[in-house]
């Protein structure tokens, strides 16, 4: 049976043509991949899907029967249900509020909480999905509160469950967790689409893959015949290179230390003892670790945006004393945030102000306090160009560009202040496989130049590809020190786990 | 006056004080648990207050005063949420601009309808003997005899606190509301009617503006003077956000700030003996001082609903 068929579907924007005579047909209890890389077109068939926008033609069939969905509402009657990317949740309110509001059960014109709350208490015993109904959403993982979302749409009657990136602000655990919740619904009858560009994932709990490629689909293929290579090849439209190309540098002098280093974080736990290491010139020091072990406490002191309790950073051989974001920019960091929109990038700003940004108030770019356009102009036109970032247009808000073009843009901006030590922060995080090959490769140019990289991250096989040593962060200390030749991912997750520790010899 | 006469007469006082404040900052908190910021409380009482007195001139009762003030307030109400909700345009300005025009309107109406500047001739109002709810029977306990003598606006405005605080927390419209306030894009998602549930709050706390606006001119005073509303739809505002954007934290909000007025001008009298030296203009400062203080000392904490202010689009 046909859960959902969509046909000849094409959606047109101002100046692109997002989806390009789009036709799926999804079976009934089966989980069903659509990948493609940012801006493929996934995002925008599956809003089409769950009545956000409007299709300029095609035809859309839930169960057989032909559809009209105008707004989410319409999809919620059809039992189309989505996860965002973005939860669409109240942080204030209680898991159960979250689950139950639009529908709520009512004593007249009152709110039967009780009653609610024995509802989300049976629904989540039903699908083995706990939560503690009366928790606010705000003091729950995020993990657990995309399991709120699912409890919702499955509370709306939901058959069929889209699910937009999920994973991408899971933990490794989280996710793994989630795949078991998405198997055992697809068990139990409903019809999963889930929307990825990580092809490991896609591959552990498809059934069938889609795959988008600038709006059109490339071909739909049975998980067992098929395999990552293939889809990053039907993605991207040539051979992607997954392997990071080996590249021996020779290990030069130390340009960053830490010694001791201690930290405590915004809510008042210690989150990292007494943590030292060396960054060498020519090399990538990788730090592994399960998320929450200590490495935003360890970020966020080299950056300068907490104190340390304790310990020295030295940077360019020298200790430094005051320490804050300037001055350690000052002394030759440059930083890749995680989180580019937050802390990377000035969303509502151009390509052109934001590769300046941090050189604004230096020459050429600005001349006592005022900004010389053309200098900058020029600039941006040179950095969009060395760094590929499309459009080629300047003047294109952050906003506007897709999360593998920011990331270029920052880069572009970073790499081009003077730096002689990179602190990487899950660099590739949401980025598709094209854009996470382009970080990859500037990385290495940079460890061939001489610069020290500092790469925090959660994916191992980066960890593993890039590094050239490894540290494993687990409650804050270092709990051993590895090199991808002598390890295994494998080793390394047991270290993650607190399970296995390593002498280190420093 | 005995001592526990004085105690009653400046509990009842400060009720009095207290009643505009409050129904101000309701107006706030039902507007801005929606999301929507409403600085416009503050012209919509001075509206009003003009209105009820007009009303009530032309009628010879207060009762259709407060019809004509409540209509005001309805009609002001809905032009900030057309241009804030119809055309998601900024809140803060629409308030501003709703404002002034009541200051130049109301100052117009005043001189074209009563010929006069500065005040109004005096109207039946709530306040006369006759229209006070008198409950003789509670008149010499301590405290409770506070209550002996208020008006009914002063009532209504105890009775709005009570009736917002079940509405807001446990009703199934008071979960909206909160959630449009919280996260308008989650709601809608949900199917909640958003722009209809942000009308409908705008539209009230205007309304409960309107109470105030007429509890200065038809309950404590019983004309219109220009002067009105005196920033009394500001110190709401504080108190909304003393407060925490609650009924009852409103109305503990709403009588410190009043009592800061009795006091002042019981200190006034207290003062006239040793403290002459001490120029009227500081007792008249007080309360806002007082205002200032502890908003300095509670805003850190305070936390608005996440929405709040923020103009809501629709995805297209």
């Amino acid at each position: 049976m046909k859960a959902l068929e969509v046909k000849n579907i094409i959606k047109r924007f101002p100046g692109v043509l997002a989806n390009d005579n789009i036709n799926l047909s999804i079976n009934k209890s089966e989980i069903y991949s659509i990948v493609g890389e940012n801006g493929a077109g996934k995002s925008t068939l599956m809003k089409i899907i769950y009545g956000l926008y409007t299709p300029t033609s095609g035809e859309i069939y839930v169960f057989g029967k032909k559809v009209k969905i105008n707004s989410s509402n319409d999809a919620i009657k059809l039992k189309i249900g989505m996860v965002h990317q973005e939860f669409m949740l109240i942080p204030r309110f209680s898991v159960t509020e979250n689950i139950v509001l639009g529908h709520e059960p009512r004593k007249g014109m009152f709110f039967d909480r009780k009653v609610a709350v024995k509802e989300i208490k049976e629904i989540s015993d039903r699908y083995g999905l706990k939560v503690d109904p009366l928790e606010k959403v705000e003091n729950l993982p995020v993990g657990i509160q995309q399991r709120v979302e699912i409890l919702k749409i499955l509370r709306r009657g939901a058959e069929i469950l889209i699910f937009d990136e999920p994973t991408a602000v899971l933990t490794p655990e989280e996710a793994e967790d989630l795949f078991k919740t998405l198997s055992f619904l697809r068990d139990s009858g409903k019809t999963i689409i889930f929307i990825s560009h990580k092809l490991k994932e896609v591959m552990t709990i498809s059934d069938r893959i889609a795959v988008l490629r600038r709006g059109e689909l490339q071909g739909v293929v049975y998980k067992e015949k098929t395999n990552e290579k293939e889809l990053a090849r039907m993605m991207v439209g040539r051979d992607v290179v997954l392997e990071i190309p080996e590249a021996l540098v020779k290990r030069g002098d130390t340009i960053t230390s830490v010694r001791n280093l201690t930290v405590k974080n915004k809510r008042g736990i210690v989150g990292l003892k007494d943590v030292s290491f060396d960054v060498h010139s020519g090399e990538i020091l990788g730090i592994a670790g399960v998320e929450g072990n200590g490495q935003s406490e360890l970020i966020d002191a080299l950056i300068g945006f907490i104190k340390p309790i304790g310990g020295s950073i030295f940077l360019s051989g020298k200790k430094v004393k005051l320490i804050n974001p300037r001055n350690m920019r000052k002394r030759g960091m440059a930083y890749i945030p995680e989180d580019r929109k937050r802390r990377g990038l000035i969303l509502p700003f151009k390509i052109k102000d934001n590769v300046i940004m941090g050189q604004h108030n230096k020459r050429p770019f600005s001349r006592n306090g005022i900004l010389n356009d053309m200098a900058i102009e020029s600039f941006a036109e040179k950095k969009v160009e060395e760094f590929d970032i499309r459009p080629r247009d300047i003047y294109t808000k952050a906003a506007n560009l897709s999360g593998g073009t920011q990331q270029k843009v920052l880069l572009a901006r970073e790499l081009s202040i003077n730096h002689n030590f990179i602190l990487a922060s899950q660099p590739t995080r949401g980025l598709d496989i094209g854009a996470m090959e382009f970080v990859y490769k500037m990385l290495i140019e940079e460890k061939k130049r001489g610069v020290a990289v500092l790469l925090v991250s959660l994916e191992l096989s980066e960890i593993m590809g890039l590094a050239d040593r490894i540290l494993v962060l687990y409650e804050g200390v270092i709990i051993g020190e590895t090199k991808p030749g002598e390890t295994s991912e494998e080793e390394l997750g047991l270290m993650m786990l607190g399970l296995k520790k390593k002498e280190r010899v420093m | 006056m005995n001592n526990m006469s004085l105690l009653n007469s400046s509990l009842s006082q400060t009720m009095d004080y207290a009643a505009p404040i409050l129904f101000a900052a309701l107006g706030g908190v039902i507007s801005e648990n929606a999301g929507v910021v409403n600085i416009a409380l503050e012209g919509i009482m001075r509206f009003a207050a003009f209105f009820g007195v007009w009303g009530a001139f032309v009628s010879g009762t207060p009762w259709i005063g407060l019809l004509w003030g409540i209509v005001i307030g309805i009609v002001i109400g809905s032009l900030h949420a057309y241009i804030t909700v119809k055309w998601a345009g900024d809140q803060i300005v629409s308030g501003v601009a709703i404002n002034v025009m009541s200051m130049g309107i109301i100052t117009y109406l005043l001189e074209l309808i009563f010929k006069t500047t500065g005040y109004s001739p005096p109207v039946p109002y709530f306040g006369s003997s006759v229209n006070r709810i008198h409950l003789v029977f509670l008149k010499d306990i301590p405290f409770l005899g506070a209550f002996s003598n208020l008006t009914i606006l002063v009532w209504f405005a105890i009775i709005l606190t009570v009736v917002m605080h079940f509405v807001l927390y446990r009703t199934v419209l008071g979960l909206r509301i909160r959630s449009v306030g919280e996260n308008p894009h989650a709601a809608e998602t949900l199917g909640i009617n958003v722009a209809g549930i942000k009308w409908f709050a705008v539209i009230m706390g205007s309304i409960f503006a309107a109470f105030g606006g007429m509890a200065l001119s038809l309950g404590t005073l019983s004309s219109f003077t220009n002067a009105m509303a005196n920033g009394k739809g500001f110190i709401g505002l504080a108190a909304m956000i003393f407060g925490k954007w609650t009924p009852f934290g409103a109305m503990a909000a709403s009588l410190l700030f009043a009592s800061a007025q009795v006091i002042q001008l019981l200190l006034q009298v207290a003062a006239s003996g040793f403290a002459k030296g001490i120029p009227l203009g500081f007792y008249l400062a007080l309360p806002y001082i007082l205002t200032i203080g502890a908003l300095i000392g509670v805003v850190g904490r305070a936390v608005a609903p996440a929405a709040d202010g923020v103009p809501y689009k629709k995805e297209s």
